[in-house]
Order: C-alpha cells, then structure tokens, then sequence
C-alpha cells in the first residue's frame, strides 16, 4: 500500500484562510488595546498578532507534511494531524456518497476537497482536503467504482 | 412508481386524533402552560390564562383534518397540510418497524399511536397520532404482505418460529427498580417543577411552621436535633424511599415485559399504563452492550441494550418526539446465563462456539492511568471548597495514591478486548462493568487518534464507528492500545470485506 501526498498548493490555500483569520483577531485585538493599553503595555498584543502570524505561516506547512492518504482494494486510509494524529480507515463498501468540492480560494490555487460520507454515527463526513481537483475527481471515481453491491449499513 | 398527483390519499386519522395532538402539544409547553395557568389565577382570580389554550385546540383540530394517508401499490403516501402540503412516499419495503404506543387514553379510545420507521434517519418516517386498532391491522397486513412477498422468509411458519426469549415477572421488575434507582430521578423532576412553578416558598420560616403543623411528631425529631437525625434516620429513609419509588415506577412502566423472536426480528412489549410494543428488525441491530454495575453483582443479573442503525443520537430531528430518545432494550434486567442466549439471537452472525481470546491493554498503561486519576484527584482536593483540609494533605497524599493506584491496577485488570473471526469484543470497567460487541460487518470506519501523550509512549485509541453508535456512549473507544496493536487491529477490521479471514493470525501474542 503505498502512500499519497496531496497536492502542495493546498499549503498556500491553508496559509491564506489562516492568514484571513489572523488579520481579521489582530484588528479586534489592534482596537481593543489601542483603547485601552497605553506605552509598553502595547507590546503584549503586539507580539501575541506575531506569535499568531508565525503559526499561521508555519502550520499550514506541518499539516501538508502530516496528511498523507493510501487507496487500495478495501478503501482509504487517510493519515492527519500535526499534534493530535488521527488514522483513519474507510471500507469502500462503506462510502455511502461523495461530494468534491471547492471553495473561492481553493479554486484559485485549483485544488479540491473530497468528502466522503458514511452511513456512521459519529464519522458520518469525511474530508480529505488538498486535492488537486481532477485527482479529487479521479480518486472519487476509484472509490465508487466497486462501491454499487450492499447497502453500506 | 406512480406520480404523486395519480393518488389522493383518502384514508383519514381516527375522529378523536385532535385529543391526543392537543396532549402532545401541551406536553412540549407544559412549563410556560403551567405558569400561566397559575399566574392568570393570582392575578384576578379567572382562569383567563387557560385561554392559551384555543390556538392549539385549532392546530391540532386542523392537524387532524388535513391528514391523509393511503395504500399505493408499493408505497405508503402520507399528505400533510393544505397550503404548505407536504407529500410523502415510503416505499413498503423500506419500512422497518410499525412500532405502536397507547395510553391510558389510547386504551379507553381503542386507538394507538404509530411509528414507521425505515433504516435510515434519525426520525420516524411517519407518525399517526392516532388510528384506531382496526387501522393498525390493516396498515400491518398491507405493509407486511408486500413485505412478505417479496422475502423468501415469507415461507417459515410464523407460529413455529415465534419463541419468548424473555418475560420479566414482576418479581424481576422489582429488583430491576432496586437496581435502577430511578426514584431519585423522579424526586428531583418532581422537586424541579415545584420550585419552577414557585408553588412552595422553600424558605424555613414558612417551611418549618406547616411541617409543624402537619406531621408534629416527626417535625418535631427532625427539626430539633436535626443534624443527628438527619444523618441516622433522614438519609436511610430518603435512600429507602427513594428505591421504593423506583421499584413502584418499575413495576408499572415495564409490567409484563416480553422480548420474543419472530421471524427475522425482535419484539419488545411493555408497560401497564401505557403499553408500548416495539420491533427491532434483526439486520437493523449494529451492536450490543451489557452493563453489570455493582448492585447487578449483588443480585446475578444484568442489563442488555442495542444501537440500532438510524437510532443515533440528533437532537435536532428529534425535537418533540421524546421516545426516540428511551433506551433500546433488549433485556432491563437478566441473568447472564440469558444474557448470552439473547445476544446470539441478536447478533445471528456471532459463532457461538468461538472463545474470545482476550487481550490486555498496552503494559505501560497501567502507569499512565495511575498518574491522570491521581492528577485529577490532587486537582480536586486543592480546589476552594476542599481548602479546610490543607493542612491535612500530607496525609490526603497517601491515600489519594492509594485510591489512584487501585483504580489504575482494577481497570487495566479488568479491560480485555477480544477479536474474533466475526465481531470486536471489549469488556471495560471495574465497577460498573461493560461487555460491547460489535460485529465486523457492522464497522463504518475505523480511526486511532494519537495524542501527544499516546506518541510519547507509543500508544493509541482505536475508535470504532457503526451505523447506530448511541449518542451517549459514542462510537466504540478502545483506550490505552499499543500503537502497534491498535494499528493491526484498525487494518484486520477494515479490510474484512475483502480478506475475512486470516485477520487474527496477524494480531501480536498477548504479552
């Protein structure tokens, strides 16, 4: 079973929605302590917005290095996270549908996310991100392919 | 299939139906009903509040009117509403259960309340509120015989195949009360509404004068020594009550339990006030659990419930419809001897000459939760409230590594999981014990979440999905496992589709 890497653009598409989110809490916390922090106290925050900047930066990358996924005859293991690591394993006969899809900036940098869902409780969606879309598309029609026999419950 | 424009569905709810939709809602509005009611009675002495009423005897009376229903040739059609209409279509075949539920009321009326329900969702595919009995059998026959013609099942004697696997004298019903304790549960919904209602001022000065004045003598032995009494003869009795009342409400709201076999499913009838007959269709069962708590120890007995598949827990969809929310029983209370009878019936696909070969946690486990259980009681014991004893913790010290020791040792003593040729088996648990079985064919997904502290030792939690994971006890959790093993065991399960076999020669030997 060997194992896939996604497609590295996804890193730029993750630093960007960090980034989105790191400028939007620094101008709340910008306001907030411009009002109410005056001389050196103004450091703090100031290196809180930079702390948040480097992770937003380095994290994206860490989480590129920690997803891998792997396809074989019985479904897809998809490996993820960069503190908490999940493994997690998916029967083909198990996908119940699928969706590809792709958000503004996702399009921009033409990768894809394919959700595949199950008839579960608890994982009833699951996200492989980072795609380039027409693996995406390829890899959901691997899947799907032998899925048709059984109800999947 | 047919448009939903070729039929117009004629069949109608039962005449009086309104009722019983005027008591739903009013249930679900029984708190802000209860206080209007009241204050519209301080207020200027009328029940001018009550008046509240009206708009949803309307609702109700036009819920009823607009309700239709018909057999089609392979589907049951359902119309509901006038200007918003709401046509829906099940198909006989996908429909699971015809689960019935009645009342008092329902009994004096001859009517019932019907679930449909299919394999898939949260919520019943639909519900009548209500038909009358006649009704019921019709729809069982029409659904049923579609049903029964298309299975080859069809063809086994119904009566030969019918057999009790459990019926729950009210001798058992007692000792099912003694275990449950559900009275303090009653208790505290009862003291609940009171206190929400403002019924009762719970103050003393107005507390002790009518408790004076209505029970002098024991007024008089609490009141005046209360400390003392409270703890000789207060506690005891509230304990006593307590399961009293729970053994009473037992009694009655699983009177008669049955669980009998037929066919390909189960069926469970109970109750003495409201009698409630559910079926759990065999394929829909996902898995298994048995639950023995301390007091199950004391009497022999345990208790066996199932997550069936759709059941899972969506608070959303289940707005309104509080039944959906009762555990499903296979067994409240049993010995285990039956216990394991039931669980094969259940599970037909379990081998019942297998012996599970039982695997402890990862060694090193032990030690780890022996830290976290004497973090969290160090935790406790040095919060505000527990800060009197301060100057006692050298010697809390000793015993809160005791304590930590003993759970550590008896839990991982006690947690086994097994895997055999068809299902994941895991026993967890020292003082309340539980067995879950989940059988192979049932597994979703299969995940193993490493955190910081797992990867350190090299260890991980295997996380189980099915179809009908409750919503609360989740999917199955296997703790404390080896990386290594957890791995195995993650690929053995998910690769049963295509190599069925050879799964539990692959597994490490136990240590």
């Amino acid at each position: 079973m060997d194992t896939h890497r996604v497609d590295p653009a996804t890193i730029s598409v993750w630093r960007w929605e960090a980034m989105i989110v790191v400028v939007m809490l620094s101008l709340g916390v910008g306001a907030v302590s411009l009002l109410r922090f005056s001389g050196p106290a103004l450091l703090l925050p100031l290196a809180a917005v930079l702390i948040a900047i480097v992770v937003a930066w380095r994290l994206p990358a860490a989480r590129y290095e920690a997803l891998d996924y792997a396809v074989d005859a019985a479904g897809i293991c998809i490996r993820s996270g960069v503190i908490w690591r999940s493994h997690l394993s998916l029967p083909r006969a198990r996908i119940q549908h699928t969706d590809v899809s792709q958000g503004p900036l996702q399009r921009r940098y033409g990768v894809a996310t394919l959700k595949l869902y199950t008839a579960g409780s608890r994982y009833t969606r699951i996200d492989l991100p980072g795609l380039e879309y027409d693996e995406a598309v390829a890899l959901r029609d691997a899947l799907t392919a032998r899925a048709g026999a059984g109800s999947g419950v | 299939m047919a448009s939903d424009i070729g039929i117009r569905p004629q069949q109608r709810l039962h005449p009086l139906s309104w009722v019983f939709v005027l008591v739903a809602f009013v249930r679900q509005f029984i708190v802000p009903l209860v206080a209007i009611v009241f204050f519209g009675v301080r207020d200027d002495g009328s029940l001018r509040g009550a008046l509240f009423i009206v708009p949803l005897l309307i609702a109700a009376m036009w819920r009823q009117w607009s309700f239709r229903y018909d057999f089609d040739a392979d589907s049951l059609v359902i119309r509901e509403g006038w200007l918003f209409r709401n046509v829906r279509r099940i198909e006989y075949r996908r429909i699971e259960n015809i689960d019935t539920e009645r009342g008092v009321l329902h009994r004096l009326l001859g009517v019932a309340e019907v679930r449909l329900e299919s394999s898939t969702g949260g919520k019943p595919e639909g519900l009548m509120r209500v038909l009358s009995l006649d009704a019921v059998q019709e729809m069982r026959e029409r659904i049923f015989e579609q049903r029964s013609r298309a299975t080859i099942k069809a063809t086994v004697d119904e009566r030969e195949s019918s057999q009790v696997l459990l019926q729950l004298s009210p001798g058992e019903l007692l000792r099912y009360g003694l275990i449950d304790n559900r009275g303090m549960l009653i208790i505290a919904a009862f003291f609940g509404l009171i206190y929400q209602a403002n019924l009762i001022d719970f103050s003393r000065d107005t507390l002790e004068p009518m408790l004076r004045r209505n029970w002098p003598v024991v007024s008089a032995a609490i009141l005046d020594h209360s400390a003392l009494w409270l703890l000789f003869t207060g506690i005891p009795l509230f304990l006593v009550f307590t399961r009293l009342l729970s053994m009473g409400w037992a009694v009655v709201t699983l009177y008669d339990f049955k669980l009998t076999r037929q066919v390909a499913d189960l069926r469970v009838s109970y109750g003495l006030l409201t009698r409630v007959a559910l079926t759990l269709r065999l394929p829909r069962i996902q898995a298994v659990q048995q639950t023995q708590s301390l007091l199950h120890r004391l009497f022999d007995r345990v208790c066996l419930s199932v997550d069936l598949a759709g059941d899972s827990y969506s608070p959303q969809e289940q707005r309104g419809d509080d039944n959906r929310k009762r555990v499903r029983w296979l067994a409240p209370v049993c010995t285990p001897a039956q216990a394991t009878e039931i669980i094969h019936v259940a599970l037909p696909m379990l081998d019942p000459e297998t012996v599970p070969d039982w695997r402890p946690l990862a060694p090193r486990a032990r030690a780890r939760i022996f830290r976290k259980t004497a973090l969290v009681f160090l935790v406790i014991a040095s919060t505000p409230s527990f800060l009197l004893v301060r100057y006692g913790l050298p010697l809390l010290l000793p015993i809160i590594v005791l304590l930590a020791w003993g759970h550590a040792v008896t839990y991982t003593n006690h947690t086994r999981w097994a895997l055999t040729r068809d299902a994941l088996l895991l026993r967890s648990g020292w003082l309340t014990r539980r067995l879950f079985i989940v059988p192979r064919n049932r597994v979703q997904a299969v995940k193993i979440d490493v955190s910081p502290f797992d990867r350190r030792h090299r260890m991980g939690t295997l996380i189980v999905d099915t179809a009908g994971a409750s919503g609360m006890s989740g999917p199955l959790h296997i703790p404390y496992l080896e990386f290594e093993t957890a791995s195995r065991l993650a690929q053995a399960l998910y690769r049963f589709e295509v190599e069925p076999e050879p799964a539990i020669t692959s597994l490490p030997d136990a240590h």
